[in-house]
């Protein structure tokens, strides 16, 4: 008798706790004083600056408790997804601005007009250039945090050493490919040092394709929806890409390699290559650490006849949960985040470049020529279309772009079928 | 009274493991995104319609078979040759035994981890070969080469518990029947194929379906090391389902790849289960 009473009690006990489980994952209840909010990345200068600093500082002021929690951006997706699926997502939810669309098609973040319209004005026309990055159709749904903007670093002492002036660096994609010829070194048919790195990872070959592309005049997708991808402007960008693989006058040994993320082992740096696209915002880290390299940048290079276009523009960014209960507490942290010197802050621990135009002015900015240089070149930057379904189409264009590298295929007919896929995608509305 | 007993693991059962098949399943006859507002909607049949026509996931069928079918023979091979090996009686068995076993105890994402950094430009083999005066290769990023690094590694991990399994298994050999079959004149390989063998049948055919079911669902080598490129050559079913799910928030139609996974997966089981007892018999 005393062992059947044990199972009432363990069911007792098993009611109990999921209910406090089930209660730990409702937002009901909860009142103003609380917010949670997610972060992307695991960069530890930035978990540092706004849990140590930003975070406290905005509890203090708002008299409220957040609860900050970085998600490695691998895990990010799914981790958000099944948050919305249980109705435990956070109210404010640092993302990508490539998630924007898909979030906002699904009616899961706040349509932030409203907000907006209510920013002073100054600083509204002050961040006049990256607040459309987090626009669906017109419609804001994310405020960005920082830019980007993918520029070639070149090494001066190399382009001396190869006779070149490193004052006078080239201006067009035909003059780098020409320079990068100069620059390339050879062991026997081995490249011992490349003359041009740009990324061909899986990911990395998209942006470094839209880099060419947009340079060429080219787009992904027309203005009223259409894939165009096989344009001549896109062929011509994407023969060239594969041309910098391509036999013996080859100027880049690094074909499908994930490039390291740290500065000291980066190509440019460790003198692997001469030259390197990279995310303009690294420069600095790549100067400390190779201060021998005289790394610089040059101004994003265009086809000739083209204007210059890089991958780039706003990047990281803050939504608000459509389901929040505390929207105004939520708007009152995005705004504390894009306070000209928080933001200033917060780029300079990211490595990366901010989102208000008047910080060409400040000493992170101004100290800094190269960093002067990678923010002139911001009006240059080119997002990727912000539409849903877009990581389905980057995958799917990607493959068909990896094979003409690898010279499985003939750009062209890379691009074709990389278009008749996007098409479907964009058919299909996902 | 019973049945009160089993109650709790028939709940744990229930709830944890049928709960979540039954409710995949129902999901593949669905469509449904988790950050959609709207539940699953039925579409009956589409889901696995779509597959049949689905290109990519035929390539990710025939890139889990061959991983399948290169890693499994080699594995189990050289886990019997070490099996064997370490069977016998001699100095430091014990260290040996432990070595080869380590592998299986640190978890597969670790241990991907490591070799992502072996298999790089400037990682350990890249250094072997230099220091042999060969060139260095781009393992991982080559059609050619990714699927068999994968392999490679994978062969590594799976030797330890296969080692350990068939030891178990060629322990469980009557050593009366090596010294019969010696007394009859039988030379090793004799003795290996008329006693060894079918003494280890049942544990070497558990090794095999055991080693089918994991490699079929490689996921963690794959999304460490390749992450499914160069374009696709070594994105196996179980990473195309990830994609499918978490990337693109297909649930419906990654359900369906995952139940047409499993019955993959239960033919080539049920296909190795045959061969063990067809040559018992």
């Amino acid at each position: 008798m005393r062992r059947v009473q044990r199972v009432p009690i363990s069911l007792i006990a098993s009611a109990v706790a999921i209910s406090t489980l089930a209660a730990c994952g409702s937002n009901e209840g909860e009142g103003d004083s609380e917010l949670v909010v997610w972060f992307p990345g695991n960069t530890e200068a930035e978990m540092e600056l706004v849990q140590n600093s930003i975070v406290p500082a905005f509890e203090e002021e708002a008299g409220v408790d957040i609860e900050v929690t970085y998600v490695d951006w691998p895990d990010l997706g799914p981790k958000l997804n099944a948050a919305f699926a249980a109705g435990t997502a956070p109210d404010v939810i640092g993302h990508g601005v490539a998630a924007t669309a898909d979030l906002a098609a699904n009616g899961r973040v706040l349509d932030l007009s409203e907000y907006l319209d209510q920013m002073d004005p100054t600083q509204r026309e002050d961040m006049g250039s990256a607040l459309p990055g987090g626009e669906v159709d017109g419609t804001p749904y994310m405020v960005p945090l920082m830019t980007t903007i993918r520029m070639i670093a070149y090494s001066a002492a190399d382009f001396e050493a190869a006779g070149l002036d490193p004052e006078a660096p080239p201006e067009t994609w035909e003059e780098v490919r020409e320079v990068a010829e100069d620059l390339t070194e050879r062991d026997g048919s081995e490249i011992s040092r490349a003359g041009l790195v740009v990324p061909s990872d899986p990911i990395g070959v998209q942006q470094t394709f839209g880099t060419l592309l947009w340079s060429n005049g080219g787009e992904f997708i027309s203005d009223d929806g259409n894939a165009t991808m096989d344009t001549p402007e896109a062929i011509e960008a994407l023969e060239f890409y594969a041309s910098l693989y391509d036999g013996e006058s080859a100027v880049d040994n690094t074909l499908g390699a994930q490039l390291p993320n740290q500065p000291a082992e980066t190509p440019v740096v460790t003198g692997q290559a001469a030259m390197q696209l990279v995310n303009a915002g690294d420069i600095i880290k790549l100067q400390e650490a190779g201060p021998d390299r005289d790394l610089r940048l040059m101004a994003p290079p265009a086809f000739d006849g083209a204007e210059p276009g890089a991958f780039g523009g706003p990047a990281n960014g803050l939504m608000i949960n459509a389901d929040t209960a505390v929207p105004d507490l939520a708007w009152d942290f995005v705004s504390a985040m894009v306070e000209p010197e928080t933001n200033l802050e917060y780029v300079e621990a990211l490595g990366a470049l901010p989102v208000h135009a008047s910080s060409i002015d400040s000493d992170y900015i101004s100290a800094n020529p190269e960093l002067q240089r990678a923010v002139e070149a911001l009006p240059s930057a080119h997002p990727n279309p912000n539409v849903p379904g877009w990581t389905q189409m980057r995958d799917a264009m990607g493959q068909h772009l990896e094979r003409a590298l690898h010279g499985e295929v003939e750009p062209a007919d890379a691009l074709e079928q990389a278009n008749t896929e996007v098409a479907g995608i964009l058919a299909s509305g996902s | 009274m019973g049945l009160l007993f089993v109650l709790p693991a028939a709940l744990y059962v229930a709830v944890f493991q049928l709960g979540p098949v039954l409710y995949g399943l129902v999901l593949s006859f669905s469509s449904y995104s988790p950050i959609s507002r709207d539940g699953p909607s039925f579409i009956g049949w589409d889901n696995y319609a779509a597959i049949v026509n689905d290109a990519e996931f035929g390539q990710a069928m025939l890139v889990t078979g061959r991983y399948v079918l290169q890693v499994l023979p080699i594995t189990v091979a050289i886990a019997l040759g070490l099996a064997i090996l370490s069977n016998r009686t001699f100095r430091g068995v014990g260290l040996f035994r432990t070595g080869l076993y380590v592998p299986h105890v640190v978890s597969l994402t670790a241990v991907s981890m490591i070799w992502l950094w072996m298999y790089s430009d400037v990682g350990l083999v890249n250094l072997v070969l230099d220091a042999l005066g060969q060139p260095g290769q781009r393992w991982l990023t080559t059609e050619s080469g990714a699927l068999n690094a994968v392999s490679a590694m994978r062969i590594w991990k799976a030797l330890g518990s296969n080692m350990v399994l068939l030891l178990a298994g060629l322990q469980t050999v009557p050593k009366d029947l090596y010294e019969a079959a010696r007394m009859d004149g039988a030379n090793a390989w004799q003795q290996f194929r008329a006693v060894t063998l079918p003494g280890i049948r049942p544990m070497l055919t558990y090794v095999i379906v055991m080693d089918i079911i994991y490699l079929a669902q490689g996921f963690a080598e794959i999304f460490v090391l390749t992450q499914g490129g160069p374009y696709g050559t070594t994105t196996t079913v179980n990473y195309l389902i990830y994609t499918e799910a978490f990337q693109y928030n297909q649930m419906g139609s990654a359900s369906a790849m995952a139940f047409v996974l499993f019955a993959f997966i239960a033919a080539l089981t049920i296909v190795a289960l045959r061969a063990g007892q067809g040559r018992r018999s």
